[in-house]
């Protein structure tokens, strides 16, 4: 009784009824690889709330202060107050330390789920048109993510993440031109610049859940408006969706994911122990730590500086040093192409028709093999930002394994790619599949009154309108 | 300090030792012969004679045997160093005490590095070895330092060992690699061990004497480093300290992995 | 946008041909786990009101939330008459008549403004000014470089002391020992930050004759590596080599700290030294380039 009357309240204010009618009815495909978004979206709300309870303990303040509290081997030691602040979280405050390994589990799986979503989305060609533009705001999302990751764990001021700050504040430094006035803005000064810790807190509270809220919700929206695609299935065709209602069906399992992936984050939360501060000890710019790296996301691009080699260029008195190429420029290749993607593959297929039906990977073994060529790439460059743990556990020097590591980052994505290619189309002239066509013909007329034809290889069905671009 | 040391491994066959032992005899014949001789004392040929009279007692003279034994292929027989082994006159008891009751020394190969293992001397043994060595050089190289960690500052400990020790031996203390060569992990070394670690800089390790790390100041670290053995864990399970490597795998792997099967759980499968 | 729809019922995830288990077990289950889970937050409250404890916290936390969520996807997945609908997207481009509207209402106001051209360019004049103004409170976020990044806090005559403020004596350091110094009175001076190594003076073959600003072995270099500013904390010893933690560069330090392996381009700067009177060591001036990693006026000089 109370829903209907509520329902009336609001349509007689706002009109709401027939977007109630339209959403509750509203049909979503309900694959499992599809939820990978909805887990990076739940993961970002458990973020906010753990997140909003630590910052109301979290002090952002380098000044140093003297340490008194329960953990004995820091007791007298001058540290920062943000370091102070995340040790009274840790040991002090009644449910601090679970919220705040719930919450840096929570970031490492949040960036997991939208990298998996984004490979999941590439693979499929959920990309082309008209979802171009959700592609775009995606890899933005990711750029977001990895950003708010990076700010967030730098904010305890530890030993650990310092070091990964100052490494940063060299990369920044190392651009041409604006390199310095890039580095001494962003951070207020000459290293270790004070005012950087609290700038981090505002982008991490603030402007970047702001932004990433924002891009999310516009991403959600788009998907609400162009609807969700669907794998091929039999009859099937482009300008039909088929799954369950999102009313009561979906809602609920979708509810319910929330709350499984908030307790599995709340276990590893409160048994099993991330990040401990207290090891690392407070930041001193003086000293750091052997076997120090990033969190996972960082890791490609610790390895591609731990293996770029010492190349600099040097000209008239200026230079642009070593960590600008592993450090700016390569991921600045890597993520503008991902952004572009949508337009460099249309280079090459001329494929400008709309596509509600998703690929098997199988099907499109070219981009298959550059997607598999180029994780394939970056894999190995995460690994490499461990070189030093990797090197030690199988006993051979750091020198011998980053020789090793070079070799394998070059060869590697190659073997990946040819491999993956004719796999594809092993795969696909052996498979039963259920909507393989070895070639659609289509003949066109055009405006002039001629005939050409076009051919294209595999693909699901699709409408004869749709082919004919109607 | 720390010598030359032969970097190909080779592999000591009885027959390599036996001509070394025949190499090293001459070496001795050669110059005592030629003291003889001239009349004059042994400080032209630099080589002591090599059995003592009433001098020694019965420790040295058992450590003594056992030096001939375990160790003069490779350090030759009083200790003035072979192509297989180093100099380890002057060295002190510090030195001598720490790489035998660590394991290091024998080695097992001469050439690799010398890492911990389960010693095979006994701690007697290593005394009387120790009594021995000193005999050769006295009053030269580093005493055995007397470490009592219950005296040191735990705190005090952790800022030295962050500024020294953490760069080559990490944060948790689990060890790392360096290099060509690997800082080992301190979980297993007892105080006197790490006190004599500090002051002899075994291996590439530099060498961290009074003026660096006064004696309290090696109290504190000892305690420090006897600490990161079990230290306080109150989030649960340490995961070994292994840092973002290990916590990156398992929040990919169990915490994504989990999630994932939820989801394949809940919608469809094709 | 016609709404043709087909239903398909059916459980989804399973073949068509099974069924899922029997409602009455699929939702005694689930009031089993909401058991589990009211029972767990209770615990809850009880446990945070003893004072918590986080492994505890971390159990319950996860019974309550899973026995929550699984409800809900199992209510979702087995207590629902599902169905699955065919249905068509409806999404096609916009009506013709609808795109050339848009076009012509949009065209309608444009005209009224490019017919004033010159209004147009002195209101975009001004926007530029506007955002020009606007960027300016950027500056306010840091001080210009300036020479800051060619300096440190070392002059000529000042002692080296070590962190806790000692002053360091020439004959201090043995063979193959390190520390860690700062010139006297600039302590907290991170980019001053040095590393004194003392090495066996005949090994030394420092380039630029610099073998004099190395008093009886005790050669000084900066701290900083010159790839991306960690501190080279890592002394090998036996091969005298400086080793920097973060990515590996290695340094020789009897050659003047050229980098042997790793991505580092540049030798570590060296701080000349001299012994005083006293036999303490002392700076002889700044150290020979500016510290730490390159940037692009870098070659400009101190």
């Amino acid at each position: 009784m109370i829903v209907p009357r509520l329902l009336n309240w609001f349509d007689e204010r706002l009109g709401a009824a027939s977007f109630a009618k339209k959403s509750l009815r509203k049909v979503f495909p309900d694959h499992w690889s599809f939820m990978l978004g909805e887990v990076a979206m739940y993961s970002f709300i458990i973020l906010v709330v753990t997140g909003t309870f630590l910052s109301f303990f979290y002090v952002p303040d380098v000044r140093q202060v003297i340490y008194h509290g329960p953990y004995k081997p820091l007791d007298g030691q001058p540290m920062s107050a943000a370091y102070a602040s995340v040790l009274r979280i840790s040991f002090e405050v009644r449910a601090g330390l679970v919220f705040r390994q719930i919450h840096h589990w929570a970031a490492l799986v949040m960036t997991g789920a939208v990298v998996f979503h984004a490979i999941r989305v590439f693979f499929t060609g959920a990309f082309r048109k008209p979802r171009e533009i959700n592609w775009v705001l995606g890899v933005v999302l990711l750029l977001l993510t990895i950003g708010i990751g990076f700010a967030g764990y730098s904010l305890p001021d530890d030993l650990l993440s310092g070091t990964g700050l100052r490494i940063g504040y060299s990369i920044a430094l190392s651009t041409p031109v604006v390199g310095t006035w890039l580095a001494f803005l962003v951070f207020g000064g000459e290293y270790p610049a004070p005012d950087i810790l609290n700038r981090l807190f505002v982008l991490h509270v603030m402007i970047l859940p702001a932004l990433i809220a924002g891009v999310m919700g516009a991403h959600l929206a788009i998907i609400w408006r162009q609807k969700h695609t669907n794998f091929p299935a039999r009859d099937l065709t482009n300008d039909r969706i088929r799954g369950p209602r999102l009313w009561p069906r979906y809602a609920f399992a979708s509810v319910g994911l929330f709350f499984v992936l908030f307790g599995v984050l709340a276990l590893l939360g409160g048994t099993a122990q991330i990040n401990p501060i207290w090891i690392y000890g407070p930041y001193h710019p003086i000293t750091a730590s052997g076997a120090s790296q990033p969190d996972w996301y960082m890791g490609f691009t610790e390895g591609a500086v731990r293996l770029f080699p010492g190349w600099e260029i040097r000209l008239f008195g200026h230079e642009i040093p070593e960590p600008f190429f592993p450090g700016a420029l390569l991921p600045g290749v890597i993520f503008g192409g991902m952004l572009l993607w949508p337009w460099i593959e249309r280079l090459f297929t001329k494929d400008t028709l709309e596509h509600n039906l998703l690929q098997h990977p199988r099907d499109v073994p070219w981009r298959t093999a550059v997607g598999a060529a180029t994780i394939t790439f970056l894999g190995v460059l995460t690994i490499a930002g461990a070189s030093d743990v990797l090197a030690s556990s199988v006993d051979i020097s750091v020198e011998a394994m980053t020789a090793i590591l070079r070799w394998v980052a070059i060869v590697l994505p190659a073997v990946a790619l040819f491999v993956t290619y004719y796999l594809c189309r092993e795969l696909r002239s052996g498979d039963i599949h259920p909507v393989k066509e070895s070639k659609i013909t289509t003949v066109r007329r055009s405006k002039t009154g001629g005939f050409d034809t076009t051919e294209e290889e595999g693909g699901g069905f699709e409408s004869v309108e749709e082919r004919l671009g109607l | 300090m720390s010598g030359e040391r032969a970097r190909r491994a080779g592999s000591a066959s009885r027959g390599r030792r036996a001509a070394g032992f025949a190499l090293l005899f001459a070496a001795f014949m050669v110059p005592a012969g030629l003291a003889i001789l001239a009349g004059t004392g042994s400080a032209s040929a630099g080589a002591p004679p090599v059995t003592r009279l009433d001098a020694q007692t019965a420790l040295e003279a058992a450590g003594q045997v056992l030096y001939e034994e375990h160790c003069a292929s490779c350090h030759g027989a009083t200790g003035e160093g072979t192509a297989q082994g180093p100099v380890i006159l002057d060295l002190g008891p510090a030195a001598y005490d720490f790489m035998m009751s660590t394991g290091r020394m024998p080695l097992a190969q001469p050439g690799a590095q010398a890492v911990r293992k389960p010693p095979t001397l006994t701690p007697a043994e290593i005394e009387a070895i120790t009594a021995y060595l000193v005999t050769l050089s006295p009053g030269s190289g580093t005493p055995i330092p007397n470490v009592q960690p219950l005296l040191g500052n735990l705190s005090e400990g952790e800022q030295i060992y962050q500024l020294n020790c953490a760069p080559c031996h990490g944060a948790n203390g689990n060890g790392g690699a360096v290099g060509v060569q690997a800082a080992p992990s301190l979980h297993k070394a007892t105080p006197t061990q790490i006190g004599e670690a500090v002051r002899i800089g075994p291996g590439t390790m530099p060498v961290f004497d009074q003026t660096v790390i006064s004696d309290q100041q090696l109290n504190s670290l000892a305690r420090y480093v006897l600490y990161l053995r079990h230290p306080a864990n109150p989030g649960g399970i340490s995961l070994h300290l292994g840092g973002p490597v290990v916590e990156g795998f398992v929040g990919l792997v169990i915490g994504l992995g989990a999630v994932v099967l939820v989801m394949r759980f809940i919608g469809e499968r094709s | 946008m016609s709404d043709l729809s087909e239903t398909t019922p059916q459980a989804p995830g399973t073949p068509p041909s099974t069924r899922g288990p029997d409602e009455a077990r699929v939702s005694r289950l689930m009031m089993l786990l909401l058991l589990l889970a009211i029972l767990a937050g209770v615990g809850l409250l009880v446990l945070y009101a003893l004072g918590g404890q986080v492994q505890l916290e971390g159990i319950l936390l996860f019974i309550l939330l899973t026995g929550i969520g699984f409800a809900f996807i199992l209510w979702g997945k087995y207590l629902f008459p599902t169905e699955i609908v065919t249905e068509d997207r409806g999404e096609r481009p916009s009506p013709e008549s609808d795109r050339v509207g848009a076009e012509q209402a949009y065209v309608e106001g444009e005209s009224q403004i490019t017919r004033r051209s010159a209004l147009v360019r002195m209101l975009l004049g001004a926007f530029g000014a506007l955002g020009l103004a606007a960027i300016f409170p950027i500056r306010s976020l840091g001080p210009s470089p300036g020479r800051a990044l060619f300096r440190t806090s070392w002059r000529a005559g000042l002692r080296a002391v070590d962190e806790a403020g000692n002053p360091v004596l020439a004959s201090d350091l043995v063979v193959g020992s390190v520390l860690t110094v700062f010139p006297e009175g600039h302590v907290d001076s991170t980019d001053s930050v040095a590393i004194l190594v003392r090495v066996d003076p005949a090994q030394l073959s420092l380039p630029d004759g610099r073998d004099v600003d190395a008093p009886d072995g005790n050669v000084c270099y900066s701290k900083l590596c010159t790839h991306a500013g960690c501190p080279v904390g890592l002394y090998l010893a036996e091969f005298h080599q400086l080793q920097c933690p973060c990515h590996f560069s290695a340094f020789d330090v009897l050659d003047g700290a050229q980098p042997v392996f790793g991505p580092a381009a540049r030798p570590l700067p060296q701080l000349p030294l001299e012994v005083d009177q006293e036999g303490y060591l002392v700076a002889k001036s700044d150290f020979t380039a500016p510290v730490g990693p390159g940037f692009w006026n870098r070659g400009d000089g101190p």
